[in-house]
């Protein structure tokens, strides 16, 4: 691999990727189930990971097909789930190289998940090097597709209590990840993460919001607040 | 119900997915901002990943509301010691999986 401009390379990304990569697979392995279920066919459901690597907004159009919903509706639907990778974006954009052009663009433009922005963010670089975010989104993406196609074509489901706890993998790499932060910054990310939690869950739990809603409102009223109240910066 | 052809709504789903997506890399006037704004953008990392965890980690496990929750712990505290996220994720599963069988 030649040497690449920025911080980080292909491997690195690929490495940092893997827990997406299991948390992904298993995550997938339920979307593949449930569109064998309501009989959407193998390819369709195929290039639908392919394509859309979304997993809030990909389980939100299975709902809206099952109940017949209107091709503006799913438009709508997913593009306000989606629209957290709005501020993602924005933030995450500031981290890259500069190298990041062109196809290389596109590439880290379409990898933008929740999970890929939340352990890109974390390295703490302003000079994430293109190769970097491939193999990051490699791993990742790998895991979404495989797990697809497994849940498919599995068509049911492991012993209950299995399936659950490996349900934990996401969660337990981003407790992972604030872990690292607590470390390095202290106090401060623990308060910021748990307002966040503590609003998100208001809203879900008291409010009844759709938790793509929720989620949006939440990080970014607690990034709000939390610009307002903290004093220094890093 | 079926009357729409799947490969279309799947179309669909992946342009409204990447509009979001593209959107803050290709306007640039977005990389222009106060520095107020950049510092809310600094703090979102950490204020996505306390939403991302709670309260599904709690909803997930129902009945045994507590199962993600120790997983979750464990995962910190494994990963505060060493600093392995691997390692931290097979604590955490391992916890969740002994939590819901007991």
């Amino acid at each position: 691999m030649k040497k690449d401009e920025g911080d980080f390379n292909f491997s690195e990304g690929f490495q940092d990727g893997l827990p997406i990569l299991l948390g992904y697979f298993s995550t997938a392995i339920a979307f593949g189930i449930i569109c064998r279920n309501i009989g959407i066919p193998f390819f369709e459901t195929c290039l639908y990971s392919l394509t859309n690597f979304a997993g809030a907004g990909q389980f939100l159009a299975v709902n809206l097909f099952t109940s017949g919903a209107l091709l503006f509706e799913y438009f709508i639907g997913i593009n306000l789930i989606n629209l957290r990778y709005l501020f993602m974006g924005v933030a995450l954009r500031t981290n890259l190289s500069k190298d990041v052009k062109g196809i290389r663009k596109i590439i880290v433009a379409f990898g933008v998940t929740d999970e890929i922005f939340t352990v890109a963010s974390m390295k703490n670089s302003n000079c994430l090097s293109f190769n970097y975010m491939a193999g990051l989104i490699s791993s990742s993406y790998l895991g979404w597709n495989l797990g697809t196609a497994v849940g498919f074509m599995m068509g049911m489901i492991l012993p209950k209590a299995l399936q659950m706890a490996v349900g934990v993998t996401l969660y337990a790499m981003f407790s992972s990840l604030l872990s690292c932060e607590f470390k390095s910054k202290g106090p401060k990310v623990i308060v910021i993460a748990g307002l966040s939690a503590a609003i998100n869950s208001f809203l879900i739990l008291v409010l009844s919001f759709p938790s793509g809603w929720s989620f949006v409102v939440s990080m970014v009223t607690t990034a709000v607040i939390g610009a307002l109240f903290m004093k220094e910066e890093k | 119900m079926k009357n729409l052809p799947m490969y279309l709504i799947v179309l669909v789903a992946a342009v409204a997915t990447m509009i979001p997506r593209f959107i803050p890399f290709y306007l640039s006037f977005l990389n222009k901002v106060p520095p107020f704004v950049k510092k809310c953008m600094s703090l979102l990392p950490v204020a996505a990943i306390g939403a991302l965890i709670f309260p599904f980690t709690i909803l997930d496990f129902l009945p045994v509301w507590y199962a993600g929750l120790l997983g979750v712990i464990a995962a910190f505290v494994s990963n505060f010691i060493k600093q392995s996220m691997l390692l931290s994720i097979v604590i955490s599963v391992l916890v969740t999986y002994i939590a819901l069988l007991v």
